[in-house]
């Protein structure tokens, strides 16, 4: 009698992990807001949450991790120079 | 036979219904109703999902949004005062009912473009009524934002905060607009069976698009809302 290897797989789609984790993210921001907590360091931790929120919809949604070229970088650019530019802003007015 | 450099799947021979995991060898997979078919990994490619030309234009809407954000940036750090003032008057239960809208959209549509990579137009098809049915819902709680500002007496010249607010915003609610007449034009074209497993750059044109729209929300979300 010939024994098969049979598994069931119960897993989740890449994608649907990152949008829990977006998901969560946001929730995270909105409370922080809610509590009304300032400060340099509260709003580059916020504005590091948005920069990885727009990395992951970059790499798996839009599906720029499998581009092996330039436009590989568009997204992480797009988010750096912006990112840099209102850090920059906010630490001058603090 | 003319290759597609960008898609090299596409110069194989066209396998009918979508390749699974199981047809890799190995342990047999059992896929029953709860179980999740496993498709195989996306092919490297040179270029980005969809239309270069509509990438050349993503990429010039990134930059307008990424000067106004640094000037919104800017323009703050000489009115930390007015700006932390009147962004207290925003309603954050709203925009975060948006961003999550927006980000479930987005959700939505890419799993669009996973289901018409699998031939599977129909379902397609739901998944963007399904997108575009949040991105009503964003439309929807952003114009009774405006109202309220509206009713208040609220206007472009009430301040600078309020100048870039309501520009940044309803710059932004353009954008969401554009994105959903594509979406429908993508959408109607999937119902009709317009778009298969070999021929799908329309869907993830009109998918990249929306998901600029969505990333520049996040940015803006907690720049214009939360931080101070």
């Amino acid at each position: 009698m010939t024994q098969t290897s049979t598994k069931t797989i119960y897993s989740v789609r890449p994608c649907t992990f990152v949008y829990i984790v977006l998901i969560a993210l946001t929730v995270v921001t909105w409370l922080i807001g809610k509590a009304g907590l300032a400060g340099l360091d509260i709003a580059l931790t916020v504005l590091g949450f948005a920069m990885i929120k727009g990395l992951l919809i970059g790499d798996y949604y839009m599906g720029l991790r499998n581009v092996k070229s330039i436009w590989r970088w568009v997204i992480i650019i797009w988010l750096v120079v912006p990112g840099a530019l209102i850090t920059w802003a906010f630490v001058i007015s603090s | 036979m003319v290759k597609n450099l960008n898609r090299p799947e596409l110069n194989k021979p066209a396998i009918p219904g979508p390749q699974l995991a199981s047809n890799q060898g190995g342990p047999h997979i059992e896929t029953g109703r709860d179980a999740l078919q496993v498709p195989l990994p996306p092919a490297e490619r040179k270029y980005p999902p969809g239309d270069l030309a509509l990438w050349v234009f993503i990429l010039a809407e990134l930059l307008v949004f990424a000067v106004f954000f640094s000037a919104y940036a800017f323009t703050r750090a000489s009115h930390v005062e007015l700006f932390n003032t009147y962004q207290a008057t925003l309603d954050t239960n709203s925009a975060v009912i948006n961003t999550l809208a927006l980000i479930t959209s987005s959700y939505f549509v890419m799993r669009s473009v996973a289901a018409i990579r699998e031939d599977k137009s129909q379902q397609c098809f739901h998944w963007l009524l399904a997108a575009l049915a949040m991105g009503f819902l964003f439309l929807v709680v952003k114009s009774s934002e405006y109202v309220h500002h509206y009713d208040a007496g609220i206007n472009l010249r009430t301040n600078l905060f309020y100048m870039f607010y309501l520009s940044l915003t309803f710059f932004h609610f353009m954008h969401v607009i554009m994105g959903m007449v594509i979406l429908a034009a993508v959408a109607i074209k999937a119902k009709k069976g317009g778009y298969s497993a070999n021929d799908y750059t329309g869907v993830e044109s009109g998918a990249s698009y929306w998901h600029m729209v969505d990333i520049v929300w996040l940015i803006l979300f907690p720049l214009v809302y939360i931080m101070h």
